[in-house]
């Protein structure tokens, strides 16, 4: 069995599709988390592979379901953005040995392939479906509910991994060649830094409505301080350390107006999701969250780089399919967790959705009022990367924790967890999930 | 003669991530000999501030990397030092601030660092 990329077909990209044929007929029920580190330690136990073990297992007991009641595995097989094995570094064969390889001797190490894992875990006896959703958990969350509501897998994990190596993000790979194919060659050039996209975009945002970077701060601030309550999460396990408005604005340029805590920091970490029909769901350990919709951006831009009105209407037209896939509109989210990774476009994707009514050029002046976990309107209760370290997919986990009533000392108080979305990652191309504490 | 010292903190004290060769006995070495001492990082001031305040080591200044120009500005020395362990984000800085440069390890032969040197 070799796994496939989804296709194409399977995501909701355009308006118009009406409500999702399976809206509220699947259901989140099982988290699973690895511990986090800033890079891999180079041993067996921690390798990226290891930990999407580990992670998966936690799902299925926190699900309360076997393994052999598993028959579906949807993951990311790509494991960074930009942590590459240089070529000319040797393999260190102790760690792809400690394991059942495939014929890739970095599988497990620098990326992952459904084929390893099911090696690596005997005990999944009964998996049939097998799906790839690349880029991030957003991707792979709309796959798996989609195959769960097709009826391909009844009891589905879902999955993604991260690694990080020593060295500086996104430096390697094709960074580091001699020629880039296709249009990298012309938006990359000079190498800029991979936030300067977003930069250019946030700097014509603060022109066009006369804003400015320091308005981030309170945003900032609150999503690490929702960070240090997310126990699965880097800065909580390994650097409590708030961010205060004095130490963002002190922050150095990457890609001026992006800081460097504009820029979220690579770890090691892995999740996995247990998903299943809103009826079998029923009976498992955790009360279900249900899917009320999955969306998909897939615009593209004119040239090179994608303009601010490129983005504007690119995140209004991902706000109209979300709400219309779920049969609902911004006055029904109890709050959002829209992704931050760079935090500089967050408030294009809020600016989209309308959440609590702010228009385009507003969210600066939303982050400047009362955008905490206790108030009437939370923004990114997660904390985002900005909170836990980069994974695209702490939004997800609280989404789905929120929901459930098990965010602990992160959950939201001001307002009544009922229907969130969540999703990512860029303005122009992601993927988005809606969530309900309810069937609908 | 007055000696300002800059120590990045990530890669090049015992308490960074990773850690690096520099112990803070050896910072509060140079600190009582009595040298101006503080920390040059990509950390967040308030989490400099905080190492510091943990290792009950009292330091003249904590700064973001590109503000090294401002540390000279502010104190009077001799001899300006940045340590870092980074060819990009230490020596870089420091030399366009006009400080000296020193590796970890190269900075551990200071007179002012070392356990019988004399500054």
């Amino acid at each position: 069995m070799t796994t496939q990329e989804a296709p194409a077909s399977v995501y909701r990209s355009r308006e118009g599709l009406g409500i999702w044929e399976h809206r509220g007929k699947v259901a989140a029920v099982g988290i699973g988390h690895s511990p986090t580190a800033r890079r891999w330690d180079n041993k067996p136990e921690t390798s990226v592979g290891a930990w999407s073990i580990l992670a998966l297992r936690r799902a299925m007991e926190d699900a309360g379901v076997t393994p052999d009641q598993v028959d579906g595995l949807v993951i990311c097989p790509v494991t960074t953005t930009g942590a590459f094995w240089p070529d000319d570094k040797p393999i260190p064969m102790d760690v792809v040995n400690a394991f059942n390889p495939t014929d890739d001797p970095l599988d497990g190490i620098a990326k992952l392939s459904a084929e390893w894992l099911l090696k690596n875990m005997p005990e999944l006896v009964n998996v049939k479906f097998t799906s790839y959703g690349p880029g991030c958990m957003s991707n792979a969350i709309c796959v798996a509910a989609q195959a769960v509501g097709d009826g391909q897998t009844n009891t589905c994990l879902v999955l993604k991994g991260w690694h990080n190596f020593e060295g500086r993000y996104y430096q390697g790979g094709a960074a580091a060649a001699d020629a880039i194919p296709g249009t990298s060659a012309i938006s990359r050039l000079w190498g800029t830094p991979a936030s300067y996209g977003t930069a250019l975009q946030f700097a014509e945002y603060c022109r066009k409505y006369g804003k400015h970077h320091d308005m981030m701060a309170p945003f900032m601030s609150n999503s690490r301080r929702n960070g240090l309550m997310f126990p699965e999460g880097y800065w909580a396990q390994h650097r409590p350390e708030h961010l205060t408005t004095e130490d963002y604005l002190s922050a150095r340029w990457i890609a001026k107006p992006a800081s460097l805590f504009d820029n979220d920091i690579p770890i090691m970490v892995c999740a996995a999701y247990l998903f299943t029909t809103a009826e079998r769901a029923q009976n498992m350990r955790q009360k279900p969250v249900y899917i009320l919709n999955h969306a998909a951006s897939r615009g593209t831009p004119r040239s090179l780089t994608p303009t601010l009105d490129e983005v504007e209407a690119e995140t209004a037209s991902t706000g109209r399919k979300i709400y219309e896939g779920a049969g609902i509109t911004a006055d029904d989210l109890s709050f959002e967790n829209m992704y931050d990774g760079f935090s500089l476009f967050h408030q294009f994707h809020i600016e989209g959705l309308g959440y609590r009514g702010i228009k385009f050029g507003e969210a600066l002046d939303f982050y400047q009022t009362d955008i905490s976990i206790e108030g009437p309107n939370p923004v990114l209760p997660s904390g985002g990367n900005i909170g836990s370290g980069r994974s695209r997919f702490w939004m997800h986990t609280d989404c789905i924790q929120q929901l459930q009533g098990r965010a602990g000392a992160r959950s939201v108080t001001g307002v009544k967890p009922e229907i969130a979305v969540s999703g990512g990652p860029m303005p122009l191309g992601g993927n988005f999930t809606v969530w309900s504490s309810t069937p609908g | 003669m007055v000696i300002l010292i800059s120590f990045d903190i990530d890669g090049t004290l015992e308490v960074g991530d990773p850690p690096g060769v520099l112990s803070m006995d050896l910072v509060r070495r140079a600190s009582a000999r009595g040298c101006v001492i503080g920390s040059c990082s990509d950390r967040p001031i308030s989490g400099q501030r905080a190492i510091w305040e943990q290792h009950e080591i009292p330091v003249d200044f904590a700064v973001t990397k590109h503000m090294l120009p401002d540390v000279k500005a502010k104190f009077q020395a001799d001899v300006y030092y940045h340590i870092g362990d980074r060819e990009d984000l230490d020596k870089k800085y420091a030399l366009e601030a006009g400080f000296e440069f020193l590796w970890p390890d190269e900075a551990m032969e200071e007179p002012w660092l070392s356990a019988d040197g004399n500054a």
